[in-house]
């Protein structure tokens, strides 16, 4: 696959981060408020791994692997920590929805001081 | 890529024939609908209440377990290829930290059926009732639902 | 038109979908499609183990576990709450488009002349991960399976009310 270039996965990771930033502003929903922190952390998963691809490194011959097998290692990493993190966070989701049978994050000021 | 055409033309099929035998069967056959039809359920009692009800907290949880130990078999996936062809050093290092991480992994599991947490009967799981919720079976029976029963007869 | 850029138009509208959408739902299914079509991107950047991780865990696990909540807290009914269209709306919007403005303008037309893959074609095999997984960065595979037990007693004792 030839034709591509490191700034179009770039761009692609770029506008879905900014997507994501808008939803979280945006939305009131925590559940989608969640999707979009994932819409995230998708983003910065493709950049980690556009550039494990094509960025080239000043790294001498030896540590030429090292160089793009660590980005692949932090995409890993970070869908492991992404796994663990829903299932805590709709965790407290739901449990912030039997306290108050209400999910709205606007109504939850009890730790805004 | 070129390994892969051959999941890709899998995967082409395999939308082809579901998406024909869709279209098709809405294209080509039949139609005369009557109102008795359209019901959720063509043979049986009127539906009750609203398809949109709470579900028990029980699905989340083996979901939610679901996802954790699929995670834990990915790392396993990635080292199961390597162990075979692997030098001596390299088999007995790994073999190590996995059997460290195998030692995590079945606390972990022990824990879940210590706590019943994926534990199907609902005398010690999570019944709605159990919950504090009220139950949805155990609602008095509204207007609606006995206009809908006396719509069946 | 490349493949990658019929699925990049893709996977940018389903973004789109998962904030514009109002109904959660309809948001989730959004991001499996966008899930699944950036599995596609990880295919073409030669990453096949991270593909195949991304559609089991991404779109195969945690999306159903959104649809659970979804449906557990019946998020997605008729009577769900209406997104208030308020100046914080304007204000998002005109944010994510100065971020991206900013960040394209500054860093993206840097790497426009990167065209060549760096790293070798396999690089993303099983088999090149598993070998450095297990020899290089076997200390944060070991921290990593002490977060998913964390994760594990963490999410039951949140979700469930007795143990």
């Amino acid at each position: 696959m030839t034709g591509n270039n490191l700034a179009d996965y770039l761009t692609l990771g770029l506008l879905m981060f900014s997507i994501g930033a808008v939803g979280v502003i945006v939305r009131r929903n925590p559940v989608v408020i969640f999707m979009c922190i994932e819409l995230m952390l998708n983003a910065v998963n493709l950049t980690f791994l556009a550039f494990a691809r094509y960025m080239p490194s000043s790294a001498p011959a030896s540590g030429r692997e090292a160089s793009f097998m660590s980005g692949q290692m932090m995409v890993i990493f970070v869908m492991a920590v992404a796994a663990a993190e829903v299932a805590v966070g709709l965790g407290i989701i739901m449990a912030i929805y039997r306290l108050r049978k209400d999910v709205d994050v606007d109504e939850m000021n009890l730790m805004s001081g | 890529m070129g390994d892969y055409i051959a999941i890709v033309i899998l995967v082409g099929l395999a939308a082809v024939i579901c998406g024909a035998m869709v279209s098709l069967s809405f294209v080509l056959g039949p139609k005369n609908t009557t109102p008795y039809k359209q019901s959720p359920y063509e043979c049986g009692v009127q539906p009750l209440g609203d398809a949109r009800e709470r579900f028990p907290i029980k699905f989340y949880l083996v979901a939610m377990l679901f996802i954790l130990f699929d995670i834990e078999v990915v790392f396993l996936w990635s080292w199961l290829t390597v162990f075979k062809n692997a030098d001596l050093a390299y088999q007995t290092f790994s073999f190590g930290a996995v059997m460290v991480y195998m030692v995590l992994w079945i606390i972990g599991d022990a824990y879940v059926i210590r706590v019943n947490a994926i534990d199907w009967d609902e005398t010690t799981s999570l019944h709605p009732a159990k919950l504090g919720e009220p139950d949805p079976a155990a609602l008095p029976v509204t207007a609606r639902d006995l206009e809908l029963v006396g719509g069946a007869r | 038109m490349t493949t990658f850029t019929v699925l990049a138009i893709v996977a940018v509208l389903a973004a789109l979908g998962v904030v514009l959408f109002s109904s959660p739902v309809r948001s989730a299914i959004c991001l499996v499609v966008n899930f699944f079509v950036l599995a596609f991107v990880y295919f073409i950047l030669n990453a096949e183990l991270l593909g195949i991780t991304q559609i089991i865990v991404y779109t195969g696990a945690i999306m159903v576990l959104f649809l659970f909540v979804i449906m557990l807290l019946n998020l997605g009914g008729p009577q769900a709450w209406k997104e208030r269209r308020e100046f914080r709306t304007v204000l998002g919007f005109g944010f994510g488009a100065a971020l991206a403005g900013v960040i394209a303008s500054q860093l993206i037309t840097h790497f426009r002349e990167h065209s060549r893959p760096f790293a070798d074609d396999g690089y993303g095999s099983p088999q090149a991960i598993g070998r450095v997984l297990f020899t290089q960065y076997v200390w944060p595979f070991e921290v990593a399976s002490v977060l998913l037990l964390v994760g594990i007693v963490g999410s039951i004792l949140l979700a469930k009310r007795k143990l």
